[in-house]
């Protein structure tokens, strides 16, 4: 199949330090992909590339066999990449269901009432339903995440991806946003997963792409490159023989 | 998503026990206005002029700084631009006066264009200043056309006021209607716009632009969107000003504290980023004012404590403290969800 997201090459430096640094990624159409590596190594700033929140300094980007790198995120969100920020950004003000229509509205690009039943079927599928007409501002941490996901799937994404939602979360919990995150998955949609809880991640992804440095440290099965010396080194801060 | 999840049935809901409550309330309000000349003779009729050109420009304020983030202290740009558009379609083209009010609003709109493509590449504080930067420019520009008077300004010609109506009771019911017409007019504009589906992306904005962006909003275009239409209303208010003043000068039509420094006290103090929150501002303003007429410089120390005490007690104004406690709204703009 064809890559449905395409890195070439990409750099990112913030001043001095390099953040992404000659990155190149290709993730399948219908793949599930995580993301993997310390604290500091550009896994966000990575998302953000892709989304349009940053713009490259070299490289280009590629959605769905079209050249992104130019557009601004809200074009990029229309033509198909839906994000959830790792620390939540909701519209605080607006009620829980106005967070998620607005996703629908505008990044699924609907008329209003069009988008009423799907983003009702989110907030039952991210049980929110019951904070549907709080405002967005009063959730806790973890339901703001959820939030995050109902609003990003609203937008219809071909590629959704998704930057560390299962943090802080009990293992029925955990197991619940895996199945989620799953079925999410099986119906069609790409995914890209920046996560630390690893057993949460392998249930899903089917490869690991490790970063360290803003460089690509291993990629591949998952087990394999969770066993490879150099990731052990790096991300488990074991010292490898 | 597979295996659709179980909907339950829902309704969604626009009006509020509140808000129909309100809606009677303002329904009431337009139809005592309009018959007011009817009852209350002219006495009164300026001075509501006044507070619905003041409210105006402060619902498009409001509409810039409170959700599209665009924290203007040049809207005294288009009152000057609207004011001397007046007087060059008046005398110059020989346009009747209450289609050169419209004319003058457009003209507005289009010159602010061009200053948005100027003023859009700055963000925040330097936003705010490019805008100030932007007036005075339109105001040096102003005092040099000899047509309209140069720097000393001009009177409009009688015969224009003449145009307006034969008598001078004729003139004030006339600019009474207008100065209604502009004042319902924009909140009504604001309030639909507020409600509809690009209302949506603007209160969106005001909370996260980041994510109103990622969401799929393109910020900069309801950003352009809201300017020239805050420009195209505070055009029109500033003709209506300027044909009741009939004198302009360049000092007085783009004058900061006027046009924008007063508004912006409106709209802080009653409630930034709320559609009701200019009404309860215009309410303290012309109150403190009629209240403290007669004390001179400490009219405008007691304005500057209100404004200092409200933001340190309230910083979304009255309006906010009030929405917080009691969970109103007296515009319905939101969606409430309703299980059944």
């Amino acid at each position: 199949m064809a890559p449905i997201l395409r890195l070439e090459h990409v750099a990112k430096s913030f001043g001095a330090l390099k953040v992404i640094d000659d990155l190149s990624l290709a993730v399948e159409a219908g793949e599930a992909l995580g993301i993997l590596g310390p604290n500091g190594a550009g896994k966000t700033t990575l998302f953000n590339l892709v989304t349009g929140d940053l713009r490259v300094d070299a490289g280009a980007i590629e959605f769905d066999g079209r050249d992104v790198t130019a557009l601004p995120a809200h074009a990029r969100c229309r033509l198909g990449i839906g994000r959830t920020y790792q620390i939540p950004h909701p519209f605080g003000a607006m009620s829980v269901f106005e967070n998620v229509l607005a996703g629908a509205a505008f990044g699924a690009g609907r008329r209003e009432a069009e988008c009423y039943d799907r983003c009702i079927e989110l907030l039952v599928l991210t049980d929110l339903t019951r904070k549907a007409n709080q405002p967005a501002g009063s959730l806790t941490l973890l339901e703001r995440k959820r939030l995050e996901l109902a609003r990003a799937l609203a937008t219809a994404p071909k590629l959704l991806l998704l930057d560390e939602i299962a943090g802080g979360l009990t293992d029925s919990e955990c197991q619940a946003l895996i199945e989620t995150v799953q079925a999410v998955h099986a119906s069609g949609v790409s995914i890209v997963w920046i996560e630390h809880i690893v057993h949460a991640l392998i249930a899903v992804v089917g490869r690991l792409f490790v970063i360290n440095f803003g460089q690509k440290l291993a990629e591949g099965d998952p087990r394999a490159v969770m066993n490879s010396p150099q990731v052990q080194e790096v991300y488990m801060g074991i010292e490898a023989e | 998503m597979t295996a659709a999840a179980q909907i339950p049935a829902y309704r969604i809901e626009r009006s509020t026990r509140a808000s129909r409550l309100a809606l009677v309330g303002f329904v009431v309000a337009v139809v005592a206005l309009l018959s007011l000349p009817l009852w209350d003779g002219e006495d009164d009729l300026g001075s509501i002029v006044e507070i619905c050109y003041m409210l105006a420009l402060a619902q498009c304020w409001n509409l810039l700084a409170g959700y599209a983030g665009l924290v203007s202290v040049g809207q005294q740009a288009f009152v000057g631009i609207g004011g001397y558009a007046l007087f060059a379609f008046t005398i110059l083209l020989g346009v009747p006066p209450i289609p050169a009010v419209v004319l003058a609003g457009i003209a507005a709109a289009v010159l602010a264009f061009p200053t948005a493509l100027i003023v859009f590449r700055l963000r925040g504080a330097y936003f705010a200043i490019g805008t100030w930067v932007v007036a005075e420019v339109f105001r040096g520009v102003m005092g040099q056309i000899r047509a309209l008077g140069t720097g000393t300004g001009m009177s409009l010609p009688v015969a224009i006021s003449r145009a307006v109506a034969e008598s001078r009771a004729g003139r004030e019911i006339v600019l009474y209607y207008t100065g209604l017409a502009i004042g319902i007019g924009t909140v009504l504009m604001v309030f639909f716009w507020l409600r509809s589906r690009q209302g949506l992306a603007l209160t969106a904005i005001r909370d996260s632009e980041t994510a109103a962006g990622s969401v799929g909003v393109n910020n900069e275009r309801t950003k352009l969107a809201v300017y020239l239409i805050a420009a195209l209303a505070t055009g029109m208010i500033g003709a209506l000003i300027y044909l009741e003043k009939l004198r302009i000068s360049p000092d007085a039509a783009f004058d900061v504290i006027d046009w924008t420094a007063d508004v912006i006290f409106i709209v802080v103090i009653g409630g930034i980023g709320s559609i009701e929150g200019p009404f309860l501002g215009a309410l303290v303003f012309f109150g403190l004012r009629y209240l403290l007429a007669d004390y001179g410089a400490w009219y405008m120390i007691l304005l500057g404590a209100t404004a200092v005490v409200i933001m340190l007690r309230a910083p979304r104004g009255l309006w906010g403290l009030l929405a917080d406690r009691f969970d109103i709204q007296l515009f319905p703009v939101h969606r409430r969800v309703r299980l059944r």
